[in-house]
């Protein structure tokens, strides 16, 4: 027996009758129509759920929007009744009838020191 | 053992089967079909009509105020409001869904201090749907009445000018109308500027009216606020004229006058008061529209001897006398057939132009009229004093002040009439002509300052929302309005006059400090003629040390007091408004 003999009684060993030597892996499954029809309608109901999320979102973003606006109006009318209340108790007459204003006594008009 | 039947052939029962299967498809695909259709048309066909018909329910449109300008003025070294704005509260009323009128209405009252029996009038009032109970309620009385949770009652906030100070000024401010308008003064004049520009949001809603943020079709337009007004009028200053003016009025009987302070240096008003007055917070309460009148702007009057002061100018500008003339003067003057004479008799002959100015001689005014036209009554004369009172005193044409429904008054045509000389002998002291105050105290003023006309002005600053600010810059409308000599020869004659009389003004001497003035009684014109018992008072003066710094004219109409009505109405007004500004207002006495 040559060497080259002994090896292929070696590989003969290995392989049965009938039988490919190379074994080849499964070739990529195809989807059907009717899976690429499903899968399609998911995808579209996955967009659509996502943009419904996104809009909801949004305008619950809205809502928080009016509701800090408001807030801001109603600080900018205190602030506007606040300056209405500093102007008033500064005013002239309110000065004019304070009790410190009523304990003041007139003084004579001036006159001008000659040096 | 029958015959077993092929594989895959159809039984009679399989067979039904498929058939209904076949049906239910093609009923499905039909339904599914006309659905299909129907979307189409809805959706496509009918788009347009159903997106307005949608959005005319979801899209809202909404107005946003824009905030008045706020106006300001000086307090001393600081700026203090004059009018700002406040959101105050409407409460109004639902009548069919109110429960029960009766108790609603003494709750309601009770918190706005109304009358209860009226709220429960109004809310009894069906089948009206909106009936207005109270306005401007504050913040607080609005909180107390939400809290009562009534029924049909409801709140509805409005913006309103407020006046922390009072009635302070009010003739020169105007006020704000129910419908966002100002309505004369500063409010008027500058309505536009002070209103600003209200935005707009345009938006999809929810049912509550809450805008989407999400929509596409949102538009939002920011308001731009009002711009801001300082004013050049002192506050504290006049605060006091006001007060010294109606207490000199209630004195003298009278129901209408008015008082202007000016630097003559600049132009600007410091303080200008007018009585009739009111609040203007409570405008809508005015019986007699008068009150609304800044007089001292639109009320032109025969002016009476202050006039005087402008023609002796006139004179001594021309040459034609100085400060020590002197002429014989008879008491008397004859002009196309009317005879002129003076309320006060003559003093000794010859008499001065000083004693024309002391004791208002209407026959030296005339005298000047004369010397103006080299000697006698004629065109030139009349020529001359026109030009002078027109082109530099700027008389018979409005100042230009920022006052709506401002009077331009009016001086004689040199030319065309009848009777002119006779008219322009009582030009020359102050019959026969119009003018405002505020034109007189600018005239004088642009003489005792030394011949420079300013353009008499209320604003000194205009601030815009973005920061922007506009200053309004002293005008000058006319250089060389007299000589300087002239200018120092009409001081001191002014301050002789002041210095002769000041005990009849019930004022006193203020050493250290010039202070000058002219009484002034006009006849009132009526039907053609003149009263023989009403009189308008008038007073122009100047306050200061080395030169002067605040002009000061008085009108005091139809006073009680009959004859010398100038010197005993008017002129105790400008005697104690110079004991205010000398004490109070920093007026520098002389150097020397």
């Amino acid at each position: 027996m040559t060497y080259s003999s002994s090896i292929a009684a070696s590989r003969r060993g290995y392989v049965r009758r009938n039988q490919n030597s190379v074994r080849f892996s499964a070739s990529a499954r195809a989807l059907g129509p009717i899976s690429n029809t499903i899968v399609l309608i998911v995808l579209a109901c996955l967009v659509g759920l996502l943009y419904l999320t996104q809009v909801t979102r949004t305008n619950g973003y809205g809502y928080t929007i009016n509701s800090l606006q408001q807030e801001q109006s109603q600080l900018k009318d205190k602030k506007a009744s606040l300056e209405v209340e500093a102007a008033r108790l500064q005013s002239l007459n309110r000065v004019a009838d304070s009790h410190t204003a009523k304990n003041l006594v007139s003084v004579a008009p001036s006159g001008v020191l000659n040096q | 053992m029958a015959p077993s039947r092929p594989r895959g052939a159809a039984g009679p029962h399989r067979v039904s089967t498929n058939h209904r299967l076949r049906i239910l498809y093609a009923a499905v695909i039909l339904i599914m079909g006309i659905i299909v259709l129907r979307l189409f048309y809805l959706q496509i066909i009918r788009h347009d009509h159903y997106r307005q018909a949608a959005l005319s329910d979801q899209l809202k449109q909404y107005t946003i105020a824009a905030d008045r300008g706020i106006i300001y003025a000086h307090q001393g070294d600081n700026v203090v409001p004059l009018v700002l704005n406040q959101k105050l509260y409407t409460l109004y009323a639902d009548p069919t869904l109110v429960n029960n009128p009766n108790a609603s209405a003494a709750k309601l009252a009770a918190i706005t201090n109304g009358d209860e029996g009226r709220y429960s009038q109004l809310l009894k009032t069906r089948p009206s749907r909106y009936q207005v109970l109270a306005k401007r309620l504050s913040e607080n009385q609005k909180s107390k009445i939400l809290a009562l949770g009534l029924p049909g009652v409801g709140l509805q906030a409005q913006d309103y000018r407020v006046y922390p100070q009072g009635a302070l000024a009010a003739n020169l401010l105007g006020f704000v109308d129910d419908s966002g308008n100002g309505q004369y003064g500063i409010e008027q004049q500058f309505n536009n500027q002070l209103a600003g520009k209200q935005g707009m949001l345009k938006a999809i809603t929810d049912v509550n009216g809450v805008p989407l943020a999400a929509s596409r079709d949102n538009i939002q337009k920011n308001p731009v606020a009002g711009n801001n007004f300082v004013l050049t009028i002192d506050t504290a200053m006049e605060q006091q004229v006001q007060d010294i003016l109606q207490a000199q009025l209630k004195k003298v009987g009278s129901k209408q006058g008015c008082v202007v302070v000016m630097d003559p240096n600049t132009g600007s008003i410091k303080a200008m008061a007018s009585y009739p007055t009111y609040d203007p917070s409570k405008y809508y309460q005015v019986s007699d529209i008068s009150a609304f009148n800044d007089l001292a702007v639109s009320d032109p009057i025969e002016v009476g001897s202050i006039m005087k002061t402008l023609t002796i100018s006139t004179g001594l500008d021309k040459g034609v006398i100085t400060t020590n003339s002197a002429y014989p003067d008879p008491g008397y003057v004859n002009i196309d057939g009317a005879t002129i004479k003076n309320v006060l008799p003559i003093p000794e002959n010859p008499v001065t132009i000083k004693d024309v100015m002391r004791d208002s001689l209407n026959t030296g005014a005339i005298h000047v009229f004369k010397l103006l036209g080299g000697g006698q009554y004629d065109q030139q004369g009349r020529d001359i004093l026109h030009d002078y009172l027109v082109n530099h005193f700027q008389l018979g044409k409005p100042t230009g002040v920022e006052q709506p429904g401002e009077g331009a008054g009016g001086i004689p045509n040199p030319d065309q009439g009848s009777a002119l000389n006779l008219q322009y002998a009582n030009t020359s002291f102050g019959q026969g002509m119009t003018a405002t105050m505020l034109q007189m105290a600018s005239a004088v003023s642009s003489v005792v300052n030394g011949g420079t006309y300013y353009q008499p002005h209320l604003v000194e600053k205009e601030t815009g929302t973005n920061g922007s600010s506009d200053s309004f810059d002293t005008k000058i409308v006319k250089r060389n309005v007299v000589k300087p000599s002239t200018a120092a020869g009409l001081r001191d004659l002014m301050e002789y006059v002041y210095d002769s009389n000041y005990a009849i003004y019930s004022s006193q001497l203020h050493p250290g400090y010039n202070v000058g003035g002219k009484t002034g009684t006009a006849q009132v014109a009526i039907n053609g003629g003149y009263s023989k018992t009403d009189f308008n008072a008038t007073f122009v003066g100047f306050v200061g040390g080395d030169k002067p710094q605040y002009v000061v004219a008085v009108m005091v109409k139809d006073p009680y007091t009959f004859e010398s009505e100038g010197a005993q109405a008017a002129a105790p007004i400008f005697g104690k408004i110079t004991n205010m500004l000398i004490n109070d207002f920093n007026v520098l006495p002389t150097s020397h």
